[in-house]
């Protein structure tokens, strides 16, 4: 068995508003192995989000325990996590989630700068990943000048620009025509073929097929099968 | 983040609502403005007073003989003192706090000429009397010790005098009649301007003639002394006003028979005195309080602006947070973008305010009207209130910022 990235037990998240709590997650056991190219199917507000986030550590579970590479992630302190999140993980979201006021190249560059990268070391490593992406000549664009396709190719040229070992793709189809899809399909199936641990959360059945596992999530829960209703 | 993204998000946070960027902007250029033109003309209004009071004579100091202030002696019974030139004579180099000390005649006098006949504030005067004064020659010749000396019929008069006497067409040279007895006029003072202090009339409408030739004129108070109305001191300097009244009065009193603390024998009148009574410090702090309270709710409607943005970008402070952004680089991004911000309203509001000062300061007005008088600490006093409202408005925001739940902000689309 090859060595776990992400290992939850009896995970559970619990959203207090006002005097309603609502559970997004109840008791997930998940172990997703280096390597794989996972999808988490599931309708919208069965908990596809909320799980996700946990992944990505931009969310405490409020019950059970989350591992990334074996460190429990509550042990880690909020700059740990942020520096986790920066160097490890990579996010592509399915709104792309681009800061508009941003250029391309420098919503590529983002994470860079948090890390202290030098500016001229930001630029070339982030030309070349909007290169990787087939976006060399558009570098300069803001998000609103550029197509959907290129706003998510220029998502997934952020999430790669750390060279993560795991990325969290929300949706990554989601807004985007179909033939635009299976390029960006295209993407992640050949960054996972060299390597990196892809998560994708989708209710997209074409999706599910491209990955190598797929899961199925209802009202908080994961199954390994599909059930009545669920998108195959 | 560097300083750059940051100043370029920060104006682009400008540029996304253009009215409200424009009225949040308004109250801190207005305030900032406030600062600098308030303080500039609490300046200007200090030295309009300064110079106002100086116009009877820079530190002068005068001192009048009274009635012995005697509680059980009816005041009409009371014996009415007077100074002598022996006086001035007595004070004259055994005074440590003065560098001046005259004595000075005077009365109100029918003065006729061309015009007509006025009554009018002659003084009589000895050539040292325009230092003390403060007085400067526009035409002709001062009084000279000459004149003392052959006890001269000649006169000097004050801008408003020559008008009213003398009309346009008034000369050097021309004749006129004090008491009856002619007068020639050997020259004009240049306008002293508006008074805040004065003794009798103002220095404007004074006719100035020789102590001698005034003393002349016959027997004053029913004695043959040489007596004089007033005592004119200069203080070396204001400072020392306290300590020079106190030898005055003990050298005076013990001239005079009376107790040095008789104020109603000695009586001591002077525009340091009366400047000691108006509360400049007040008027300065009540400006400074009044432009930094405006100040103040300039920064109110930029925290206002800048809590909006958090709001409106809580979608970015996600981002920012899952590609690894630390707290305090959110918190520290939004603090910069206020300052930013606030360095915009505040530099164009100083500039404003530098304007205004500048082009009233060049405005001809009449001399009782302040004018600002800008100087460098005023700028740096509004730079320094500038960045403290920029840094308490920006606390907030960025404390907000770092508040916001990622995890909610990648949902809201």
């Amino acid at each position: 068995m090859s060595t776990a990235v992400v290992e939850l037990a009896c995970v559970g998240k619990t959203y207090a508003s006002g005097r309603v709590h609502v559970e997004a997650l109840r008791g997930v056991d998940l172990r997703i192995a280096e390597g794989e190219l996972l999808a988490i199917m599931g309708p919208s507000g069965s908990g596809k989000t909320t799980l996700m986030e946990i992944l990505g550590c931009l969310l405490q579970p409020t019950t059970g325990e989350y591992r990334f590479r074996g460190r429990p992630i509550h042990t880690i302190p909020p700059d740990g996590l942020a520096r986790l999140r920066g160097e490890e993980i990579g996010f592509v979201f399915q709104s792309f989630n681009l800061l508009p006021r941003l250029t391309a190249a420098e919503n590529v560059e983002l994470p860079l700068g948090y890390r202290g990268v030098g500016r001229r070391e930001r630029r070339e490593r982030s030309l070349a990943a909007l290169g990787r992406v087939g976006l060399g000549g558009r570098t300069r664009h803001l998000p609103s000048e550029l197509s959907g396709g290129e706003r998510q190719r220029v998502a997934i040229a952020r999430a790669l620009i750390n060279r993560p070992s795991f990325i969290l793709a929300d949706e990554p189809t989601g807004n985007l025509d179909t033939r635009t899809g299976a390029e960006i399909m295209e993407l992640l199936d050949g960054l996972n073929a060299e390597g990196t641990t892809v998560v994708m959360v989708t209710h997209d059945p074409h999706l599910g097929e491209h990955a190598k596992r797929c899961l199925y999530i209802r009202d908080g829960r994961v199954h390994d099968h599909p059930e009545e209703g669920d998108p195959r | 983040m560097n300083l750059l993204q940051v100043t370029r998000s920060a104006l682009l946070t400008l540029r996304t609502q253009k009215l409200r960027t424009f009225l949040t902007l308004f109250g801190m250029v207005w305030g900032t403005a406030s600062v600098v033109f308030l303080l500039s003309w609490g300046l200007g209004i200090e030295r309009m007073i300064e110079a106002g009071f100086g116009r009877v004579g820079r530190n002068v100091v005068t001192v009048f003989a009274g009635k012995i202030g005697e509680d059980f002696t009816p005041a009409h019974d009371r014996r009415q003192l007077w100074f002598t030139r022996a006086d001035v004579g007595a004070l004259a180099g055994r005074l440590e706090h003065a560098d001046l000390v005259l004595g000075e005649a005077r009365g109100w006098y029918p003065v006729t000429a061309g015009q007509g006949m006025l009554s009018r504030d002659v003084r009589g005067v000895e050539p040292r009397h325009m230092a003390l004064r403060g007085t400067r020659m526009a035409a002709g010749r001062a009084i000279s010790q000459a004149d003392l000396n052959s006890r001269r019929r000649v006169a000097v008069l004050g801008d408003g005098a020559r008008k009213r006497l003398l009309g346009p067409r008034g000369r050097i040279g021309d004749t006129i009649h004090i008491l009856g007895t002619p007068y020639s006029v050997i020259g004009f003072f240049a306008r002293v301007g508006t008074q805040l202090a004065r003794d009798f009339d103002e220095v404007d409408e004074q006719v100035w003639i020789p102590i001698t030739t005034l003393l002349a004129t016959g027997p004053r108070y029913g004695t043959d002394h040489e007596v004089i109305d007033l005592i004119a001191l200069r203080a070396r300097d204001r400072s020392e006003f306290d300590a020079l009244v106190e030898e005055v009065r003990a050298i005076l009193a013990r001239r005079l028979s009376v107790s040095p603390g008789d104020k109603e024998a000695i009586i001591v009148v002077s525009p340091i005195q009366a400047l000691r009574n108006v509360p400049l410090g007040q008027i300065r702090g009540l400006l400074f309080i009044l432009a930094a309270a405006t100040l103040v709710i300039g920064g109110i409607g930029i925290l206002n602006m800048m809590l909006d943005a958090v709001q409106e970008r809580s979608q970015e402070i996600g981002v920012r947070l899952a590609v690894g952004a630390r707290r305090r680089d959110v918190v520290g991004q939004f603090f910069l973008e206020t300052l930013v911000v606030t360095a915009v309203g505040g530099l164009a509001g100083l500039s404003l305010g530098v304007a205004s000062c500048w082009a009233l300061s060049r405005l001809q007005v009449p001399d009782v009207v302040p004018v600002p008088i800008l100087q460098p600490w005023i700028v740096w006093l509004a730079l320094g209130v500038m960045s403290a409202v920029g840094f308490a408005s920006g606390v907030v925001p960025a404390w907000r910022a770092s508040r916001v739940e990622p995890s909610i902000t990648l949902r809201t689309e």
